[in-house]
């Protein structure tokens, strides 16, 4: 009985946290994504050789931990299948913050594109039982800026 | 790069749209549906099965209990009480044809539960409470026959069947309550599970009848307990015993129609209990 209450209070706890923290994390991601608009990403490996360019490496990671009513969701949802929605939510926070933060670089760099842009993701505790776990984005590319 | 743009995205294409408490909502209620689906599934099956162990397997596990039934009478009256209970006891099971590797074993508690109860190994427990309550032998007789015929039906070991598969099935399902099982292979859980079902206590209760009838010739009085039970919930007050049980209006019904059937024109008296029953 005293199991199932402290459960059920992570529950509580983990939904009312997580889901202020991703409502918060959403809106600043949707805030700094239109200060950084001009700042284009390609996926494109080739960069154009109109004019003289500098290219530097840039890098942004995230790593964003699932709270334990996600997890416990998504444990359910590997019960039966289907969309993990509770996770789909974390991954795009990851990649979009992921992204933000190699411009924010770049623009520290004074480039205007970055260039061949590639995003990995892996999951850290994987496998590990009982831990939290967390999912790491990392996102790089070529800055580009005139010489 | 002027032939560059960069379009704003719409929102949530990457997402469902699923609202995260109705997707949990639907998770548990379907989730915990199916579990209690399987359980249910996997007790009943339990059951069936525990039906077929030997007798003597059932009073083995038992014996190896340990200390789960009340201990045994240190008074002189409470050795009288226990004694007349088991002579009692014996003189129905004669009329019950029980097989002859079930004995039936009577505990008399002095406790003040208005409560018998029959459980593994041909153990039945009777309660001074419940002395108290009954008008006649004939009414003690009538309870003790339906716990006799709880044993002769194997219902306790059913039940423990039953209890087990539960157990066994939340356990390792979710990996909870470890030391629950640990207590209940114990025995100190064992009580309060042994509850049957509705079928199984009108089966007792026509074996009873049975019993009682071939024992005294007539059924009079047999309905006394449970209409002092009938009594005592409409002052709002209901026994342990009762809570799993049919209705108690039903089984007085059911008493009084195989009454009526087995009415004789000279109705012999009901036999008075025993003076030294009745607690001081």
């Amino acid at each position: 009985m005293v199991d199932l209450i402290f459960f059920l209070v992570l529950l509580l706890l983990g939904y009312v946290f997580g889901q202020r923290a991703e409502k918060r994390h959403f809106r600043s991601i949707i805030e700094r994504e239109k200060q950084l608009r001009d700042i284009l990403v390609f996926s494109e490996r080739r960069i154009p050789d109109e004019d003289k360019l500098d290219g530097t490496l840039v890098c942004g990671s995230v790593v964003v931990s699932v709270d334990f009513f996600k997890r416990f969701v998504a444990n359910l949802r590997n019960l039966v299948g289907g969309r993990v929605s509770a996770y789909e939510s974390l991954l795009e926070r990851a990649r979009r913050e992921a992204i933000l933060r190699m411009k924010e670089e770049a623009r520290r760099t004074g480039a205007k594109s970055v260039w061949n842009i590639r995003l990995e993701t892996s999951s850290i505790y994987k496998g590990a039982q009982q831990s939290i776990g967390a999912v790491e984005v990392l996102a790089y590319g070529t800055a580009v800026k005139p010489r | 790069m002027a032939e560059y743009e960069n379009p704003e995205i719409p929102e949530g294409i990457n997402v469902s749209p699923t609202h995260p408490l109705k997707d949990f909502a639907l998770l548990v209620s379907g989730i915990s549906a199916l579990i209690i689906v399987a359980v249910l599934a996997l007790s009943l099956l339990a059951g069936q099965l525990a039906r077929h162990i030997p007798f003597a397997q059932e009073r083995a596990l038992a014996a190896s209990l340990g200390r789960w039934l009340p201990e045994p009478p240190d008074s002189a009256v409470a050795k009288q009480r226990q004694h007349y209970l088991q002579t009692l006891t014996n003189r129905l099971a004669g009329t019950m044809a029980l097989p002859p590797e079930m004995p039936i074993t009577v505990h008399y508690s002095s406790s003040q539960t208005v409560n018998a109860m029959a459980t593994l190994g041909g153990h039945i427990v009777v309660f001074q409470g419940l002395i108290d309550t009954l008008p006649s032998e004939n009414a003690l007789a009538m309870v003790l026959a339906h716990e006799i015929a709880h044993v002769r039906h194997r219902d306790p070991v059913v039940a423990m069947g039953r209890g087990f598969a539960v157990m066994l099935a939340l356990s390792s399902l979710a990996g909870f309550g470890d030391g629950a099982l640990q207590q209940w292979l114990g025995g100190v859980g064992m009580l309060p599970i042994l509850s049957f079902s509705r079928s199984q206590e009108e089966a007792a209760d026509s074996s009873a009848l049975q019993a009682v009838l071939d024992l005294y010739g007539h059924v009079g009085d047999a309905a006394a307990f449970f209409e002092k039970v009938a009594e005592r919930q409409s002052a709002a007050y209901v026994p342990t015993m009762f809570n799993t049980h049919p209705d108690v209006d039903q089984r007085i019904a059911r008493i009084r129609e195989f009454a009526a059937r087995h009415a004789k024109p000279e109705q012999a008296p009901a036999t008075p209990l025993r003076a030294f029953l009745k607690a001081a």
